[in-house]
């Protein structure tokens, strides 16, 4: 009611029998608020847009129905009732209903206790709902690296789509569905991990509820000691790389990331280790080489004496010329140049990032970096380094240090593109687009047009030929490889599907650049369809191997992608489980084989690591505590957290989780600890430790056997060996 | 186990000191003054000779348990047990010159000869079993989850006869157990909550789930179903939960072949793929039944063999001391 | 949707720590391991604790020992504070005195070797032939030229013909004994005496073992008193010291008796040396038949003095010869000395001459006679011309063939005596041996079932039984019928 007495641009209201004078626009959520009131609300948050939907502050404003008060302006003369008996069993009825499809205790309610649905269910003394829950589940997205998704938590309530758009402005949360079936989407209901999130947190920390949560990320990843320091969550921050990375989110992370200082002459990594970090340089220079002689073994025979065993020695290219080299070729590495097979070294300064693969795709160091003056560098794990690349700023600096640097090396390592004149490789410079692909993405379809060529710059792509019995790989392709030629140069249709099997970054060459490139150089087209031709040919064998019964079978069960498989020959094994008792002796009393899988021709497929080509297993662990050795061993380091991801990538089941009790803090009682489960996650080592498999040693009817599928089964699947 | 070709190096070997022990034997028999007796120094070496071969083949046990322990291949004290094993009979029948001596020896004897027997028994259960399990039963898994599994199968079939006839009161398994019998997993918090220790294959399974894509729900009306409800609670759950008992129709494969076939006419066209689903169920449980039974054959008989060779070895080492000393 | 099977869902529906479980075969394996090892433990603890050690005998006892089925300790003793409580000989010679086999052996085997226990109810004094070959396969002696075979296996293998039939040096063997006899013709239809009736005489009539009733067809009981040139003692064999024979108790019916002049021979041949008297001479020594002869006259003499004038015998009167005058009357004394040399011409030339071999020798006495007159007190010697008495070669009648081994006739009277003594029928001289070969005795006496014993035990035996010592025995029967010592 507005009298005279109230000044302009004010309205007087009514609260629950309180007088209240508040500026006009003010919602009466704001007003009761400013006033001591407090209403519930699941939806509203002071830093969004208020929406309205979720209803819970629903308020008696005297009108027909009861209205949301956190978008409802005070109108003059409002006399508003927030705890009236219609009121509150409005506000019952609808916590129930909620309840009715939550998951109590859902993730947040156990992490930290503090659903606020469950919480102001529990206020209103609403434990259990009276409705009938949800028969169908919507599911559970836990691609992303940090965040983990309960759709069945999800009450719809828009913050955490708001906090994207509005608060940082990525714009890639939405809404999709209608009625029972509708959620939230990431992009174009794309999961989570697969989107353009940037894992900046912030949706997860609007969510009311346990459906977005952090993936708890236990314990420090990079030791700090000496020559490396770690951060602070500010200090973080204050890096231009961070920039829009939600501070909640890097302080969960910030054991993941150290800053380390080299001096003069101090060896940053070696080529060949093992490893699992990337390396930004902040200031200094580094020399970047390989020190492993250039050489391949050459055997030679003794011929004096019986006895006398062949020896091997290294010889360099002049001496041993072999067919399949080619000249001149650079050698890629996992860092923004390529190394020139004559003179293998270059030099890395600030800005620039190299280790990526390792990091990524836990490839072994490619190369050895040595600090030429004192080095600053920042050492990072993946779940860090994969912050930093989501990064618009950084990816731009990244892109455009390639572009300068590596890209004209990287074209002309291509042996066919030797012959282009420097004004097209610096007009191929500036047009080439630089794509990245997600692993399992597929670049180009089977049968799609054809348009463009693409350079393969880091990770691995898999060439497959579909065919009446399943899909055949015809090749990996990896740094420096490049496809899509055979498509442009024959009828204009892709003749095979190139999928990125891990993080894979490509430079994609136009259509008609690439025509333009061969129309302006012979040379180039020679090249080229000598090639296109070759692979031709080799897809015809395979194909025609494809034929015999049983390779369609050993594909499908993946036996082709192994390097390594337990088999138990089931005519002679008497199921006595010495094998699964010997593993679990030699591991802890964990066994890391079982004894079921499916069968291939007489012999069982043991469900046991099969060191895959590409291990599947190794892709997404947030903390990369998965790795494979030199012998092609998986090994899962001590910081193991559990998350189950490996064990869910392998598609065999290989990996498991186990269950330990651990002594950790007691949330609920500071200063005590509580026993809580921890999880491991377990799978075979080929026993490394000792000199053959223990299940293979313990079989008593040698029926247990270790074995290269290829070989083993060659003759089974036509002549000479699948390659 | 298969007694082939490779076991050729042990077999020779083993006929070799047969034929030698049998000659020397047969001279010592012939020319001994007492006659072949244990006692004589021919005759102790058999015996020692014998009693290390029945020692080495007990030793067999004692190795299994400690199996990563680098003593040998498995394989290596596998086939020394069968063999040496075999020879320890005619060793202690050389040893005792044939005789049976009096009451200790004989029973001893006899132990050996029932031991080595059944030993022989089982060798040929061994060599032939696994080859008609690998034919007959496609669908093994392993003999100790039989039980579980086929629980699993009931959980499956429960669940896909709800999927069309809706929810018939079957009881829901506890959160551990919600597992489909061909590994499918529902889906469940992936928090590190108390897991169920029994399954922790589950977990992993567990903290898989993409996004799952809702089923297309085929429900019959209450008519169209009943015939399946009834065939369903009456017959096929207790047929799953039982499928020992005498009488049912479903344990013939021929039989329940009959049986689907009739329920698909019965049954509307929508439903026939469940149907399949149902069929396959029941033949994986009949598989299961015929595992447990080649399993039981395959390992049935150590309960004979294993505790007489230890009675045998303790009983012998008794038998040892007491001839000397008298 | 259709059932699809991958690796991962199988492997997903197995518990991880299925193979830690027990299952029920574990549990059986585990509960039946415990229990039959036990099981034997507790049988031979409860034996152990009852006493009884027959559960480890190795074998039935022999049929000897028998009665000591629970007495372990009677052999096995236990030494003190060993564990060992093998049977030694000490044990054996507690009742058992096994006096050696001879002197000069390399080595003395123990009890244990020939005579083997607990190996079921035998005979165990049956020692096996390798026993004995285990020093006659290959018998090295002290004597570098020993009459005994080195080399005995056994029966069939090595063992040597009866020495008595074996060649001595080169000559082949032959009966020491003295007295004619020609087999062959007694084994004919021969005459009782010189007139008396044709008799057929089986080998019984002559020959019989000793303790069956001497009473021979043709026994004279007049000669029984006779002297022989054995000892009486000897009649009842064995008993020669040192020969090596089984001491089991002698029947009397193993060895023929040596043949003797008033069982055998006296029936048919008689000693009558005088028309004037029926009976004959007796079967003695020469000196004793002379002094009969001269009594015997002496005592016709003084009955029949007229007897004095002796006629000439006409028949006796031979060409170219002195005739005697018709009528001689002699003396008593000289009538005597004139009929003995008479009869003793008779005896010593004929009479004695058919079986014995009579060598005139200084040796033989000469003894005054002493002639008896008519008041038959008064004995004069008259000294006369005595013939000398010839001298008598003993008769050297082998008692025993065999002294080394045993033979029993009783054991082999289902045989008719030519069956294995062809010999017999066709012996023609005295020298002959009519003992049978080995190879008779193998007839019957072969290895394996269907034959006859033919181990070394059979008929030798190892102890030498004339060493033998008395034992002392030490069980009491209330001792034996509890449970042992």
């Amino acid at each position: 009611m507005t009298t005279a007495t109230t000044p302009p641009g004010m309205i007087d209201v009514t609260i629950d029998g309180r007088a209240l004078r508040v500026p006009a626009g003010t919602s009466v959520f704001d007003a009761a608020r400013m006033n001591g009131i407090a209403i519930p609300t699941l939806c509203h948050l002071q830093n969004q847009t208020p929406v309205g939907v979720c209803r819970l502050c629903v308020v008696d404003t005297g009108a027909r129905v009861l209205s949301a008060s956190c978008v409802r302006p005070v109108e003059p003369g409002m006399k508003v009732s927030t705890d009236s008996e219609k009121v509150l069993n409005a506000r019952k009825t609808l916590l129930e209903l909620l309840m009715s499809d939550h998951p109590s205790p859902c993730a947040r309610q156990e992490q930290s206790g503090d659903c606020e649905l469950e919480t102001l269910a529990k206020a209103a003394g609403i434990l259990e709902s009276g409705f009938q829950k949800r028969t169908v589940a919507r599911g559970h997205d836990d691609s992303s690296l940090a965040i983990a998704v309960d759709h069945d938590a999800c009450i719809l309530c828009d913050r955490c789509i708001r906090g994207c758009d509005e608060v940082k402005n990525n714009f890639v949360l939405g809404r999709m569905g209608k009625g029972y079936s509708a959620g939230i989407a990431f992009d174009l209901n794309s999961s989570m991990g697969d989107s353009t999130c940037i894992s900046c947190g912030e949706c997860m920390v609007s969510c009311p509820t346990g459906a977005l949560t952090n993936k708890g990320v236990v314990g420090t990843a990079i030791a700090v000691g000496p020559g490396a320091e770690g951060f602070e969550a500010e200090d973080l921050l204050k890096i231009p790389v961070f920039k829009g990375v939600s501070g909640t989110f890097l302080e969960l992370n910030r054991g993941a990331v150290v800053k380390r200082r080299f001096r003069q002459g101090e060896i940053v990594c070696r080529e060949g280790e093992f490893g699992s970090t990337a390396f930004y340089i902040l200031e200094g220079k580094a020399k970047v080489s390989i020190s492993t002689p250039i050489a391949h073994v050459r055997t030679q025979g003794g011929a004096k004496g019986l006895f006398k065993r062949l020896t091997s020695t290294l010889v360099a290219r002049e001496d041993d010329k072999r067919e399949e080299e080619t000249r001149d070729r650079t050698i890629p590495i996992d860092a923004p140049v390529d190394l020139a097979y004559g003179n293998p070294v270059a030099e890395l300064g600030p800005g620039d990032l190299f280790g990526e693969m390792t990091c990524m795709n836990f490839y072994p160091r490619s190369a050895t970096v040595i600090a030429e003056s004192d080095v600053i560098a920042y050492e990072m794990l993946r779940n860090v380094l994969d912050i930093m690349l989501k990064n618009k700023t950084f990816r731009a600096q990244l892109d455009e240090t390639y572009r300068r640097r590596a890209l004209e090396n990287h074209l002309r390592g291509v042996p066919m593109f030797a012959d282009l004149s420097p004004e097209f490789i610096d007009y191929l410079k500036g047009s080439v687009e630089l794509q990245r692909f997600a692993p399992g993405q597929v670049i180009v379809q089977q049968g799609e047009a054809a348009d463009s060529f693409y350079l393969v710059r880091i990770g691995f792509v898999k060439v497959s030929e579909n065919y009446p019995g399943g899909e055949l790989v015809l090749a990996y392709l990896s740094r420096g490889d490049y496809f899509g030629e055979i498509g442009l140069l024959g009828g204009g249709v892709r003749t095979a599907t190139c999928t990125a099997l891990d993080h894979v970054e490509l430079v994609r060459i136009s259509g008609d650049d690439f025509r333009e490139m061969v129309g302006r150089f012979p040379g180039v087209r020679t090249g080229l369809e000598a090639i296109a031709a070759e692979r031709r040919a080799a897809n015809q064998q395979r194909m025609q191997m494809v034929d015999s019964v049983p390779i369609g079978q050993f594909l499908s069960q993946g036996l082709m992608e192994a390097q390594s498989l337990l088999i138990l020959d089931l005519q002679n094994c008497t199921r006595c489980d010495a094998c699964v008792n010997a593993c679990a002796d030699a591991h802890d009393g964990i066994t890391r084989l079982v004894r079921d899988g499916l069968r291939f021709d007489r012999y069982l497929v043991a469900t046991s690591c099969r060191q895959c080509r590409d291990p599947l297993c190794m892709v997404g662990c947030p903390v990369g505590a998965i790795r494979r050795r030199n012998s092609l061993e998986v090994i899962i380091e001590d910081w193991c957290i559990g998350c189950g991801l490996c064990a869910r990538n392998c598609p065999y089941g290989n990996i498991n989780l186990h269950p330990f009790e651990v002594m950790a803090e007691d949330p609920e009682h500071a200063g005590r600890k509580k026993a809580v489960i921890q999880q491991k996650a377990t799978s075979c080592d080929l026993c490394t430790h000792l000199k053959e498999p223990s299940c293979v040693y313990a079989c008593p009817h040698d029926a247990a056997h270790r074995v290269d599928p290829k070989t083993f089964f060659a003759e089974m699947l036509g002549q000479g060996s699948v390659k | 186990m298969r007694i082939d070709r490779s076991h050729r190096a042990w077999a020779l070997a083993s006929l070799a000191v047969f034929a030698i022990s049998a000659a020397v034997y047969v001279i010592y028999a012939g020319t001994a003054p007492r006659g072949p007796r244990g006692g004589s120094a021919v005759g102790l070496i058999f015996g020692i000779v014998g009693f290390g071969f029945m020692i080495f083949a007990a030793l067999l046990g004692a190795r299994k348990r400690v199996a990563t322990w680098r003593l040998g291949r498995a394989q290596a004290w596998m086939r020394g047990h069968l063999w040496l094993g075999l020879l320890a009979l005619p060793m202690i029948l050389f040893h005792g010159g044939f005789h049976f001596g009096g009451t200790l020896t004989r029973v001893l004897m006899w132990m050996l000869i029932i031991t080595v027997f059944s030993g022989i028994f089982g060798a040929a259960l061994q060599h032939y079993i696994p080859r008609l399990m690998t034919a007959d039963v496609p669908l093994e898994t392993i003999y100790d989850e039989i039980g579980h599994v086929r629980a699993l199968l009931r959980e499956e079939a429960d669940r896909a006869v709800e999927s069309l006839c809706g929810n018939i009161g079957l009881p829901k398994s506890s959160e551990g157990e919600v597992q489909r019998a061909g590994g499918f997993t529902a889906l469940r918090p992936i928090a590190a909550a108390v897991v169920p220790l029994r399954t922790s294959a589950a977990v992993s399974a567990g903290a898989s789930a993409a996004l799952a894509t809702a089923p297309e729900i085929i429900l019959l009306s209450e008519e169209e179903s009943a015939p399946l409800r009834r065939f369903y609670l009456s017959e096929m759950r207790p047929f799953l939960d039982h499928p020992k008992q005498s009488g049912q129709r479903l344990t013939d494969a021929a039989l329940a072949s009959v049986v689907f076939a009739g329920l698909r006419t019965l049954l509307t066209a929508r439903a026939h793929a469940t149907l399949t689903e149902l069929e396959d169920i029941c033949d994986e449980a009949r598989q299961l039944t015929r595992q447990e039974r080649l399993q039981r054959w395959l390992q049935g008989w150590l309960l004979v063999h294993i505790p007489l060779s230890l009675a045998l070895i303790l009983l012998g080492a008794l038998h040892a001391v007491m001839a000397l000393r008298y | 949707m259709a059932r699809t099977r991958t690796t991962k869902k199988l492997a997903q529906r197995i518990d991880l720590n299925y193979f830690k479980r027990p299952t029920p075969l574990k549990r059986a394996k585990f509960w039946l391991s415990l229990l039959l090892p036990l099981l034997g433990l507790v049988w031979i603890a409860w034996r152990g604790f009852s006493g009884d050690h027959r559960v480890y005998s190795s074998g039935r006892l022999s049929r000897a020992h028998a009665v000591l089925d629970k007495e372990c300790a009677a052999c096995h003793v236990r030494q003190t504070g060993a564990f060992s409580a093998r049977a030694e000989d000490n044990a054996c010679l507690g009742c058992h005195d096994g006096p050696i086999h001879h002197a000069s052996k390399s080595a003395t085997p123990d009890c244990a070797t020939c005579h083997t226990e607990h190996r079921g109810t035998i005979n165990i004094s049956a020692a096996t032939n390798q026993a004995c070959a285990e020093c006659h396969a290959d018998l090295k002696t002290s004597h570098p030229d020993t009459i005994y075979t080195s080399h005995i296996s056994s029966l069939e293998d090595g063992h040597p013909e009866f020495a008595a039939l074996r060649p001595v040096a080169g000559t082949p063997a032959s009966d020491p004994g003295t007295i004619k006899l020609n087999h062959a013709i007694h084994m004919k239809p021969i005459r009782r005496g010189p007139n008396g009736p044709l008799v057929n005489l089986e080998c019984g009539n002559c020959h019989r073992p000793i303790a069956v009733d001497a009473d021979l067809t043709y026994a004279d009981p007049k000669y029984r008193a006779a002297a022989v040139s054995y000892k009486d003692s000897e009649e009842f064999l064995p008993i020669h010291a040192e020969t090596l024979k089984t001491p089991k108790p002698v029947s009397g019916r193993e060895l023929m008796a040596p043949v003797k002049f008033a069982n055998a021979c006296a029936g048919c041949h008689s000693l009558a040396f005088d028309k004037r008297f029926d009976e004959g001479v007796p079967h003695d020594k020469p000196e004793l038949v002379n002094a009969f002869l001269v009594r015997k006259f002496q005592q016709y003499i003084a009955a029949h003095p007229g007897e004095v004038r002796v006629q000439r015998d006409p028949n006796r009167d031979l060409t170219g010869k002195t005739l005697p005058p018709q009528v001689r009357v002699l003396t008593p004394a000289q009538w005597v000395v004139e009929r003995t040399a008479d009869a003793e011409e008779l005896l010593w030339r004929k009479t004695c001459k058919q079986c014995h071999e009579l060598t005139p020798s200084p040796k033989s006495a000469q003894r005054p006679i002493r002639a008896a007159t008519a008041q038959g007190t008064d004995a004069q010697e008259v000294s006369a011309p005595l013939t000398e008495l010839p001298y008598l070669a003993p008769a050297g009648i082998t008692l025993e063939w065999m002294p080394h081994a045993k033979f029993d006739h009783d054991a082999h009277r289902g045989f008719t005596c030519v069956s294995c003594h062809p010999k017999a029928l066709t012996s023609t001289e005295s020298s002959d041996i009519l003992l049978p070969g080995i190879a008779t005795c193998k007839t019957c006496h072969a290895p394996g079932p269907g034959h006859a014993e033919s181990r070394c035990f059979e008929c030798h035996t190892y102890h030498d039984w004339s060493k033998r010592k008395e034992v002392t025995p030490r069980f009491t029967l209330p001792a034996l019928r509890t449970d042992g010592r």
